[in-house]
């Protein structure tokens, strides 16, 4: 074993431990995976938005040579008598049970040993609808006399939202409130007060490994092999769903073809195994990429911001109405709707604030968390509502922000003093390397060019938990055990870097065993930029865990202190021979209190914040309105990075995402039906749309708490790069878009108007 | 039935009676690339696909013929083929610059000119690039050949004037000296997209005067569409700025339908923006 000297493994960016096997075709996943007497199902799905079934007509499909059945919910609660899930509301049912909520939602599975015979019969399968009215807009369903559910249900695990049970007659699934001060009498007396409305619309996370589960059940036990972020979970909401103990259901995940959110909590696993448990054979569903449009998506959003700013640039209060279209069924949702409420205001220090954030049903596809669980949708607004208020004061951008913001040691809107987040220092670096004090040629030609900054936070999921293990072997070689998802982002590196550094061992030979709930401990899910932060801290207290023990057992052997033996030395001479571990357990839960539920007042809200700036430069083809972002620059508070290579990747891959929903995403809907669900007409980035010149950079921070001072890295960019190319544009043409994406016709559509306004 | 047969018939008899007649769901295949899409979306579902790579020597290669003043291209030819190949990159230079926006390398790979002629989406980038090179195509069919000038081949959205059972054998390109050609394709998302506005344009200009031009216009309507209009405009004329906008003003009546790519009249914005633009830099 190479001897490596201690403090040496945070701040390295050693190549990821999965490398090889990955570029080898050698990496597992799950749809490599075929058990025994496995069958493939294909889902039949409705065509339409809202209706209710009158009849599905199954029985040509199922006589079809080489299809083993095919199951609509009727079959599903001969086995599950109450066959519905969620993570925040139990609102979803296995497979329609009654109605449809959105065109694409499952109706029936065909299950065959040929998926080919399976894909073959979805087309016998017919379903009589009796069409519903219904609802699409955030805005028009919060008041819509038409319901999209009959009765809110939210789960027991989320003791918070107790107070919803039994709601009835709205599409309103969840109201978060945050209240400080008196806003309604600093707009009295404001100088100036201004009042936007900002919208963001539906995309999704395009994962290159489209959902899939394996669950074979049998003999009182059930073993998932799954593409999620977050077996844990999947394995306390199936025992809850088959309502056996824990302990008889095993949830396995290999490598994930990335997450972004989307296979969080519980997705297809509920439905593959309730077949699986019908059936009584292992069964997998393995989606296409354009079923994925069906799963999970990012939440539509309209914002609706108000602030009061004295005449030098304060701003003494923000009021702030934020509805989230959730689509036909919660997923986590109503966490969305609060944890992005929370911090809805922005990074800034403002006296008076009220909050009103809303969860709304819709008849679109559900919409969950992607990468910043809210905060681009909000940080969008607030950005760009900073710049048109410093337009109209005649401002300066950055000096008002300056005036204005949230610095280390000040409460937050909620209360929580803030800490550890380097949001000037971001914003700086971000000037700074754009080059935002150099001279620009603004005008050549047809040509517009323009600067935008903008910065933004986000608070993290809170309480939540991570359980570590750490086992040494006789020979002195170690695993370390921990159900946090490696779906690209680089954690099993990170972690045994953790590792490597308490026990002062070669990360690159210690071994991550990947989840299996059978065997890995509990982790709350690989989400929200909180595996570094919390699982990091877990796994830093189990090596210091063993380290104790090791060196307990050099006492015990009566080893004179700082003799430094060798590990296995040390179980050799106690055993007698190669045997034994040592074995290291941390568990982490970080402090928090539950906010007011009036008030959205608590001194600890989230374990850590999220901080991201992004500053971009353009130029805008004044004639047409096409234009190109030439410089992009994200900037990140993450901490200590224990692994900068990776928090790199980390921040331009999360750029890239973003810069795809800024200026180009969007899923498209005639009355209900997506129009754009396949990777042919709904389009993402490619290298070429990307700005020539794209840096991506963490600050040098420190967040005293987290493991050698990291914390998560995973969403910060996400943040601010919206509102900065937003802040650009207008910036060149003049007028601010509130509407994402920001096309090339809503530009010449500015533009346009502004000319007929008489603006210039 | 599940699944399909795939066939690679030896000749141009076999492949006709694989084919079958008008009632036939079997297709021929060039490189699959859009039929691929259609199946996978379930918008076509043949019995069978009849590849066309053994059929006939016919349906391959480049040749440039012995004057000197047309190529006859078989209709297998991949895009790769054609973007590799020296003479057209001498002497067709515009069908080079346009393979290099087209797709990407892996459908250039495969997809081929005939598949690409026939499957007749109006997105597509060749098309009207050979439209406004005064392409024709000769067909074989049980019937016998035909040489349709592109110009009469496209009938609209998806659909061509093929006579049932004929295939795309050739396209036949004339070779023009002098004329300065150039494709624009204006893409509304990514980089990678289909193009929200194709022109396709060649200008023959002697001295200052321009003696013809081509101006073809793709992807915002339902199929290639020559501009005759804002051609007659132009031609015999010297390209003056203020000529250049009333050709580009003449596009006013093309009937242009809204898609995701962009409204329709954001669309017609774009093809009189960009047509004016390139024809004053083709002019100069």
């Amino acid at each position: 074993m190479a001897t490596i000297t201690a403090g040496s493994q945070i701040g390295r960016s050693i190549p990821r431990l999965e490398s090889r096997d990955k570029v080898t075709g050698r990496a597992e996943y799950t749809h490599h995976l075929k058990l025994p007497g496995m069958l493939y199902g294909k889902i039949f799905r409705s065509t339409m938005p809202h209706a209710k079934i009158r009849k599905v007509d199954t029985s040509a499909a199922a006589a079809l040579p080489g299809v083993y059945r095919v199951v609509t919910i009727d079959d599903i609660r001969t086995v599950i008598p109450h066959p519905y899930y969620g993570p925040a509301f139990h609102d979803q049912p296995v497979l329609a049970d009654g109605k449809v909520r959105f065109a694409g939602e499952p109706v029936a599975v065909v299950l065959a040993s040929d998926p080919a015979v399976a894909e073959e019969a979805l087309g016998l399968i017919e379903a009589e609808y009796e069409e519903l009215p219904a609802v699409y807009d955030e805005l028009e369903a919060a008041s819509s006399p038409h319901l999209v559910h009959d009765e809110l249900k939210p789960a027991a695990t989320f003791p918070d939202l107790q107070h919803l049970k039994g709601r009835r007659g709205t599409n309103i699934a969840l109201d978060y409130k945050m209240r400080r001060g008196n806003v309604d009498a600093a707009f009295a007396s404001a100088d100036h007060v201004f009042e936007h409305e900002f919208r963001t619309q539906q995309v999704m996370h395009v994962p290159m490994e489209p959902f899939v589960t394996v669950a074979d059940v049998a003999n009182g036990q059930a073993t998932l092999h799954t593409a999620s972020q977050g077996p844990s979970f999947v394995r306390i909401e199936i025992a809850r769903l088959l309502g056996w103990p824990e302990n008889r259901v095993r949830v396995k995940v290999p490598h994930l073809g990335g997450g972004f959110g989307g296979k969080l909590y519980i997705k297809l696993e509920a439905l593959v195994t309730s077949l699986s448990l019908l059936v009584a054979r292992p069964v997998k569903i393995s989606l296409t990429m354009e079923e994925q449009f069906f799963m999970v998506t990012r939440h539509p959003c309209t914002f609706r911001i108000k602030s009061a700013v004295t005449k030098a640039g304060k701003i003494t209060a923000r009021k702030c109405e934020v509805w989230w279209n959730g689509g036909a069924y919660a997923d986590i949702g109503p966490r969305v709707t609060q944890k992005a409420g929370f911090t809805s205001a922005g990074p800034y220090d403002i006296e008076n604030v009220w909050i009103d954030s809303f969860a709304v049903y819709t008849n679109r596809p559900p919409c969950g968390a992607l990468r910043g669980f809210g905060a681009p949708q909000t940080a969008w607004a607030y950005e760009c509502h900073m710049d048109m208020m410093a337009r109209e004061l005649d401002l300066d951008p950055v000096a008002f922000r300056r005036m204005n913001m949230l610095r280390n040691g000040r409460p937050q809107a909620g209360g929580t003093v803030m800490e550890d987040a380097d949001i000037e220092a971001s914003m700086d670096l971000a000037l700074e390397r754009i080059g935002w004090n150099a001279p620009l040629e603004r005008v050549s030609g047809n040509i517009r060019r323009g600067r935008g900054i903008a910065i933004g936070f986000k608070g993290i999921t809170a309480p939540t938990t991570s359980v570590a293990i750490v086992n040494v072997y006789a020979d002195g070689s170690c695993v370390l055990y921990i159900s946090t998802v490696d779906m690209g982002q680089g954690s099993d590196t990170v972690m045994a870097q953790i590792v490597g550094e308490v026990l002062n061992l070669d990360p690159e030979k210690i071994k991550v065993i990947h989840p299996d709930t059978d065997v890995t401990p509990y982790d709350m899910g690989t989400l929200g930029s909180r595996s570094t932060y919390h699982m990091g801290t877990a796994v830093r207290l189990a090596a210091e865990d063993a380290k104790n023990k090791i060196e307990e057992l050099a006492r015990d052997l009566d080893m004179p202190p700082g003799s430094n033996l060798p590990v296995a030395e040390l179980l050799r001479k106690k055993y007698g021979m190669q045997a034994g571990n040592i074995i290291g357990t941390g568990s982490f839960m970080p402090d928090y209190q539950k906010p007011d539920p009036e008030t959205g007042q608590t001194r600890k809200a989230t374990p850590f914040w999220g901080v991201g700036a992004s500053s971009a430069e353009v130029e805008i083809d004044m004639e047409t309105g096409e234009f190109k972002v030439t410089k992009l620059v994200n900037i990140a508070d993450v901490g200590v990075p224990i692994n900068p290579k990776l928090v790199e990747a980390q921040l331009s891959g999360a750029g890239i995402m973003q810069y795809g929903f800024t200026t180009i995403e969007n899923m498209i809907f005639r009355d209900g039906q997506l129009t754009n669900g396949s990777l042919a007409d709904y389009k993402i980035p490619s290298l070429l749309d990307m700005p020539k010149v794209f840096i991506n950079e963490a600050t040098r921070s420190n967040q005293k708490d987290g493991p050698f001072g990291a914390k998560g890295a995973g969403e910060s960019t996400t943040i601010a790069l919206s509102p900065a190319i937003g802040n650009a544009i207008a910036d060149a043409i003049g007028v601010h878009i509130p509407d994402l994406p920001v096309t090339p016709e809503a530009v010449y559509r500015a533009i346009q108007s502004l000319k007929n306004a008489g603006g210039h | 039935m599940i699944g399909l047969d795939i066939h690679e018939p030896q000749s141009l008899e076999e492949a006709f009676a694989l084919l079958g007649d008008d009632e036939s769901t079997a297709r021929p295949m060039g490189g699959g690339t859009a039929l691929m899409l259609m199946m996978k979306a379930r918008l076509f579902k043949p019995s069978a696909l009849v590849s066309l790579a053994k059929a006939d020597p016919r349906f391959h290669g480049i040749h440039l013929s012995s004057d000197g003043k047309a190529f006859t291209i078989g209709a297998m030819t991949t895009f790769a083929a054609l973007e590799h190949h020296d003479a057209i990159a001498k002497h067709l230079p515009v069908i080079t610059q346009t393979m290099v926006t087209l797709a990407n390398p892996r459908v250039r790979n495969v997809a081929t000119i005939g598949g690409n002629l026939a499957h007749a989406d109006p997105h597509l980038d060749l098309p009207p690039v050979w439209l406004s090179l005064d392409s024709s195509i000769r067909t074989i069919g049980p019937a016998g050949e035909r040489i349709v000038p592109l110009a009469d081949f496209f009938a609209g959205y998806y659909e061509t004037n093929l006579l049932p059972g004929e295939l795309i054998m050739q396209v036949h390109v004339p070779v023009s000296p002098g004329w300065r050609r150039r494709y624009v394709k204006i893409t509304t998302r990514s980089a990678h997209d289909w193009p929200a506005v194709g022109i396709a344009l060649g200008l023959q200009m002697q001295a200052e005067l321009c003696t013809d031009v081509r101006i073809v216009l793709s992807a915002a309507t339902d199929r290639p569409l020559r501009l005759e209009a804002a051609e007659s405009i132009l031609r015999g004329q010297k390209l003056t700025p203020g000529r250049i906008a009333d050709a580009a003003q003449a596009t006013g009546d093309i009937h242009i339908e809204s898609d995701s790519r962009g409204s329709a009249d954001y669309k017609a914005h774009l093809l009189k923006v960009h047509l004016a633009r390139a024809l004053q830099d083709l002019s100069e």
